[in-house]
């Protein structure tokens, strides 16, 4: 399932948690890709909104549904585009945000490091298997993809979040490899 | 009538679940001894909550001691045996094991501890933190509840019995305030042809509630039933992935988002409620940090949800909150603004939602997300409930905040059009 590509992708979701970070939100970022290009990303906005439910995935899709309906797509064409779309993301999606993506029915997930407090594709629930009572076919999933770089990034944001700190440096993140 | 909705599945009274351990009387002389070795050689691991000696008081004021071994199983293989690794110590102090039973989980009511130490001792915490309801309503407060349910109920069928949808209200408790008000816009948006709508679904921002309700107008709850008549299938948490089968023809005016349940849209207006409100909170000395994105198991905690420039107006804050409620230990982000004009909390803590069908996953975790103290809903969600029904979000100990779940019982009928409601109450 992981190909050469995943890096390079996983490596535009870090470059969209480093956006995060750089306005103080927790560094997490994502992009969308649809035929081996990148249609959206996004970048957590959780603080900036006071809506705690920003979190990149959902911006993302917004930014996705938003277009698609702006290029006259029935939702039966935007169902079909997501069954085709990748998402990748530096963490683990949480409950809200696999649960989100599979009723969006989108193909896979590709994540970073797991979220063992609200991962939502198998560190707390499971919903990336989808389920037959609401007739829900899940997603394929993915983990472990550059997750040394992501957990940096969170690590180093929770360390240095008082925004008096000197500008965060990322010492590690920047040696990224793909 | 409102019911309390359990962080577990209620197991029954007399009939929890018990597994089997090694036990074996103890001379009370090397108690201590045998309970340290016993920690590092054999600990309880999912039993914390099983006390590791019992203590009985025989006829003529004896004492007996007994201590719990380990468990008499292996991969469901009852054993026979105590395992290889404790024989020694087992015959160092002369023990006599035999097997027992003990509780399985931990009580989650006093009446459960009861029981489970008929069986073997147990330990009970109840929950550290009290959200109003959970031990019962008083009269007043379950008059409020019904209102704001009813309000609820009202926002659903407004668009008449064949469009029912799920609604959520969210209310400040405290100034029984509603603080924004939403109905499902997975297909609501048809009347939305610009930017402005877009962004911004205008609700009602905040009024007394009782301009909203009519108190002469309470809620029918002579019957609750948990399969509905209908299907109600343009309840948004009930059929999560109806959208994508919708055929809609006339796109460019229809703007649809198969994202946008009640509950979603509800926190959404009531963050651009505060926004409005509190607008200079940007550039101003405190920023909220907001921790519980997606952050992986670290050394360093998720405690620290807020960074204050000044040391010093952190202290004078904790002292001014004095909207604080107990469950503030699980939040200790709330805040109080520095002009004092306005409490302002952070999120939506301390405030309840009214929905009138249990919430999906996806809108159960976004109130964990925007800390909801109290959930109440009407209708349980057999299909994609996440509080309850399928899951049990409220009762995930990962999660770093909890809310308390009420389900507030009402009659089908409640459901249908607001003339025969009328009629009802007119009885």
């Amino acid at each position: 399932m992981t190909s050469p590509d995943t890096h390079i992708f996983m490596e535009l979701a870090i470059q969209q948690a480093k956006l995060a970070m750089d306005a103080l939100e927790v560094p997490v970022g994502c992009v969308i890709v649809e035929d081996g290009k990148v249609i959206a990303s996004g970048r957590n906005r959780t603080t900036e909104t006071r809506n705690a439910t920003r979190h990149a995935e959902m911006e993302a899709i917004d930014v996705l549904l938003e277009q698609w309906q702006k290029n006259g797509l029935s939702m039966t064409e935007v169902a079909k585009k997501f069954s085709n779309c990748s998402l990748y993301v530096t963490c683990e999606p949480c409950i809200m945000c696999a649960s989100a993506l599979s009723n969006l029915g989108i193909k896979e997930v590709f994540y970073g490091c797991s979220n063992d407090k609200f991962g939502g594709c198998g560190s707390i629930l499971s919903l990336n298997l989808g389920d037959a009572v609401s007739l829900n076919k899940g997603f394929k999933c993915a983990g472990g993809i550059m997750a040394t770089e992501a957990v940096l990034l969170l690590r180093t944001f929770y360390e240095q979040g008082n925004p008096n700190a000197p500008k965060p440096h990322r010492p590690l993140a920047q040696q990224a490899t793909t | 009538m409102i019911v309390h909705i359990p962080d577990e599945p209620p197991h029954d009274l007399h009939h929890q679940p018990t597994v089997s351990v090694f036990a074996s009387s103890i001379n009370p002389k090397h108690a201590n001894q045998i309970v340290r070795r016993l920690n590092q050689i054999a600990p309880l691991e999912g039993l914390r909550h099983v006390k590791r000696i019992r203590k009985k008081v025989l006829e003529g004021g004896q004492i007996e001691l007994s201590v719990v071994l380990c468990l008499a199983y292996e991969a469901d293989n009852q054993l026979d045996v105590v395992p290889p690794h404790l024989q020694e110590f087992i015959s160092s102090y002369q023990l006599g094991p035999f097997i027992t039973k003990v509780c399985k989980y931990e009580a989650t009511s006093k009446e459960e501890w009861q029981e489970q130490c008929k069986f073997w001792p147990t330990s009970y915490h109840p929950r550290t933190y009290n959200i109003d309801g959970i031990t019962g309503f008083s009269e007043e407060d379950s008059q409020s509840v019904l209102k704001f349910m009813q309000s609820a109920v009202e926002l659903a069928t407004s668009g008449g019995l064949v469009n029912v949808v799920n609604a959520a209200v969210i209310v400040d408790p405290s100034a029984k305030q509603i603080i924004s008000t939403a109905r499902d816009q997975v297909f609501a948006w048809n009347n939305c042809k610009d930017d402005s709508c877009y962004k911004k679904p205008d609700l009602l921002s905040s009024h007394p509630v009782a301009n909203s309700l009519d108190p002469q107008k309470p809620l029918h709850l002579r019957s609750s039933c948990n399969h509905l008549k209908q299907s109600y299938t343009g309840v948004a948490c009930l059929y999560p992935c109806q959208w994508a089968e919708q055929q809609s023809n006339s796109q460019i005016s229809y703007y649809c988002h198969p994202l946008r349940h009640a509950a979603i849209v509800a926190i959404e207006s009531s963050a651009a409620r505060d926004r409005r409100l509190f607008p200079n909170d940007e550039g101003s000395k405190e920023k909220y940090l907001e921790f519980d994105h997606e952050s992986p198991c670290m050394s360093s905690p998720s405690k620290r949800q807020k960074t204050v420039e000044d040391d010093g107006k952190l202290n004078a804050q904790s002292q001014t909150s004095n909207q604080v409620e107990d469950n503030d230990k699980l939040n200790p982000c709330r805040q109080t603004e520095s002009n004092l004009l306005s409490a302002r909390p952070y999120l939506c803590t301390g405030y309840d939602i009214y929905l009138v069908w249990e919430p999906c996953t996806m809108c159960a975790m976004a109130l964990v997300h925007q800390r909801i103290r109290r959930i109440f809903y009407a209708f349980p969600n057999p299909k994609t409930g996440a509080l309850g029904s399928v899951y049990r979000l409220q009762g995930e100990k990962s999660l770093n905040h909890h809310y308390a779940v009420f389900r507030v019982l009402l009659p089908e009928e409640a459901l249908h059009n607001r003339s025969a409601e009328t009629k009802e109450t007119g009885i």
